[in-house]
């Protein structure tokens, strides 16, 4: 490292940002296929089974479509809160109770028909997600409370409501085995598209996708939270209340990740109550929404390939390659990015050949 | 009172992997690095520490393995937030997804194979004779006592040692601690680090030594409660016991309960460690306000630069 030193980039090269993250899928399903040869199990076998699950078979993109359409919302929701840098971990309990909260209403709401019964669920489940995001939103605002803390834990107990729900005052007596919660009444199921697998919810996660793009690039409100999430002091100088944007934010985040939940709920979930409904999304959907580095359209993208990576994963079942495999190549891709982004920040420089060796040697090991 | 004894005792079983990851994380905290892939180390811990127990017929190298292997995605950890400055909540999901991939995949073969050995109890002499109390902590497994004499004398380090002084300094003020002449960086490897050992070790006693069988996600949730009992304990590494006690308690209360077939919903107890969590941290952080030394280490989750010294 004699004569050269690291220095930081003002900003990533369009180039790097492009190409980055193509080698650091590249990297990863290469880094998988060597756990797959050592594992001793056929790599072209597992990639086209992957393939074919995923992008390759029209069957196979509508799963894709199901799955990108929870991250996609889970992606977004997490988005919103990051652009003011708040971390909201709790997609994954927003989604649980978004679902609840749609269930109670559709149990109230028995009688209406198709469209305005969706239409109440989906607003009982928006406003149940998003109030439950405000346990962590007021601390916060109020206090400082760390909301990473909060929300992270808001998770488990969402989730176990939901448990005590289904196997409680909500238990439909007649599945046996596995708890499910009763039934939603028919017309509260999400129509299909054409004569696919895959339900409008997709086109809900899309309108939410160009409403929040509007809303954070496009909007008075949209501009104003970074500068709130950004800099406390010049927020405050120019007037901006911290506290209510935190909680408008976060109750957004929570509403947005309760759409996915619903959605679950009406769609995949089977139109009633089960354990397993969030599917991990929102913890995804934290990770998607990092890897867009928050921009609304590249959110978009990397939901749809993520969920073609966790819908190959589970076709390889059927294979007898063990599924985990798809786990060790999301995380080997996510490191890779992970690894090109802090690479990317910092570039070689020469310096002058007769000065002595870097003044702090250690930062430069650190760092490269 | 049977039914209470026996409710305790196991939960001193259960907290032991508790009391092992959060004293992992709790000493990677305090250096100011959170790691949220407690669970993936854990599994990571339990499978190899599982394989090798398999192996070798010997409880002792299976720990030493799960220590090892958790150790490893420690470092992992380590290089990502610590050398490349990567955001912490991100890498430790990611570490969590790695871990929980690769413990299945290495598993595959290990799901029908029972661990023959059983790490016999220990009554530790005179004390194990006091009613109740003996047979609550005193008739344990020797893994248990490492356990807390573990923590103790790692709390002793952190409280009263110059290399504590230094990890608490590296946690909440890392640029005076570096001017001090901290090495900032390699307090940070070496805690997050240990994070993993200690996290490691804890899932292996949970395969090896409590199911004695491999199966997957066999840690069903533990490293996230691992990561709430740091907070119950307010960072401070003695309260670590008391709280993977309750914990530990918690959860034994429940497989008894349902056991007896009394109808409380188990949901409900399952969900006190992260309310006592979030009830302690709201408790400690209104308190706390303003004071230092006392609760989450200031530097936490923000990756240290050494900026303006060229």
């Amino acid at each position: 490292m004699k004569g050269w030193r690291l220095e930081k980039r003002t900003a990533p090269s369009l180039g790097s940002r492009v190409a980055q993250p193509i080698l650091a899928v590249i990297a990863g399903f290469v880094f998988g296929a060597i756990v797959l040869a050592i594992g001793g199990h056929d790599i072209g076998d597992a990639y086209k089974a992957m393939w074919e699950a995923s992008f390759g078979t029209g069957p196979g993109f509508e799963q894709v479509l199901v799955r990108a359409t929870p991250l996609l919302l889970c992606g977004l929701a997490v988005t919103v809160a990051l652009r003011m840098n708040i971390w909201n971990i709790g997609a994954e309990g927003q989604m649980a109770m978004g679902a609840i909260g749609a269930t109670f209403v559709a149990y109230h709401t028995t009688s209406l028909g198709t469209l305005p019964i969706l239409v109440a669920i989906f607003l009982g489940g928006m406003v149940a997600a998003g109030l439950w995001a405000l346990i962590a939103a007021i601390p916060r605002a109020l206090v400082g409370l760390n909301e990473i803390i909060v929300t992270l834990f808001l998770n488990y107990i969402a989730l176990l409501f939901l448990s005590a729900l289904i196997n409680g005052p909500w238990k439909d007596h007649a599945s046996i085995g596995q708890a499910y919660g009763r039934r939603l009444p028919t017309q509260a199921a999400l129509p299909l598209i054409g004569d696919t697998k895959v339900t409008i919810g997709i086109f809900i996660a899309l309108a939410a996708a160009i409403a929040i793009y509007w809303l954070l690039d496009h909007s008075r409100a949209g501009f104003s939270l970074q500068i709130a999430g950004g800099n406390v002091r010049a927020a405050k100088y120019l007037g901006l209340g911290i506290g209510r944007r935190i909680l408008f934010v976060l109750f957004v985040s929570g509403a947005v990740a309760g759409i996915a939940g619903v959605i679950q709920l009406t769609a995949s979930g089977g139109g009633r109550l089960q354990e397993g409904l969030t599917g991990g999304y929102g913890y995804i959907g934290i990770l998607v929404a990092f890897l867009a580095r928050t921009k609304v359209q590249a959110v978009v993208v990397v939901a749809l390939l993520y969920a073609a990576l966790l819908t190959g994963g589970t076709a390889l079942q059927s294979t007898g390659i063990p599924s985990s495999i798809a786990e060790i190549i999301q995380a080997s891709i996510i490191i890779f990015v992970l690894i090109g982004q802090a690479l990317g920040s910092y570039k070689l420089v020469r310096t002058a050949p007769a000065k002595s060796p870097p003044a702090h040697p250690a930062a430069l090991g650190e760092a490269s | 009172m049977n039914f209470w004894v026996d409710a305790l005792s196991t939960g001193v079983v259960l907290g032991t992997p508790l009391a092992f990851a959060g004293l992992g994380e709790l000493i990677a905290e305090r250096a100011g690095v959170i790691n949220l892939g407690v669970e993936g180390m854990m599994l990571i811990g339990a499978v190899v520490g599982f394989a090798a127990g398999i192996q070798t017929g010997s409880i002792f190298w299976a720990m030493v393995a799960g220590g090892f292997a958790g150790g490893l995605l420690g470092l992992l950890h380590a290089a990502m937030t610590v050398g490349l400055k990567v955001n912490q909540i991100v890498m430790g999901l990611t570490l969590t997804i790695l871990g929980t991939g690769l413990s299945s995949y290495i598993g595959a073969s290990y799901g029908n194979e029972p661990f023959k050995e059983h790490l016999s109890k220990i009554d530790i002499p005179l004390l194990s004779k006091i009613p109740w109390i003996g047979e609550i902590f005193f008739q344990q497994d020797i893994m248990v006592y490492i356990a807390i004499v573990t923590v103790i004398v790692a709390a002793l380090i952190i409280n009263r040692t110059r290399q504590g002084l230094a990890l608490r300094g590296v946690g909440e003020a890392p640029a005076a601690a570096d001017a001090a002449g901290v090495p900032v960086f390699a307090v940070r490897y070496i805690a997050v680090w240990l994070g993993g050992v200690f996290a490691g070790i804890g899932g292996a006693y949970l395969s090896v030594v409590y199911t004695q069988s491999w199966s997957n996600e066999l840690t069903a949730g533990r490293g996230w409660i691992a990561i709430a009992l740091v907070i119950f304990a307010s960072w401070r590494p003695l309260l670590l016991l008391p709280g993977a006690l309750l914990f530990g308690f918690i959860e034994a209360l429940n497989f008894q309960l349902q056991a007896k077939g009394v109808s409380i919903p188990s949901q409900y107890l399952s969900m006190m460690p992260y309310v006592f969590t979030l009830v302690v941290l709201a408790i400690v952080w209104t308190r706390q306000r303003g004071r230092s030394g006392w609760g989450m280490p200031e530097s936490l989750g923000t990756a240290y630069e050494r900026e303006g010294r060229s």
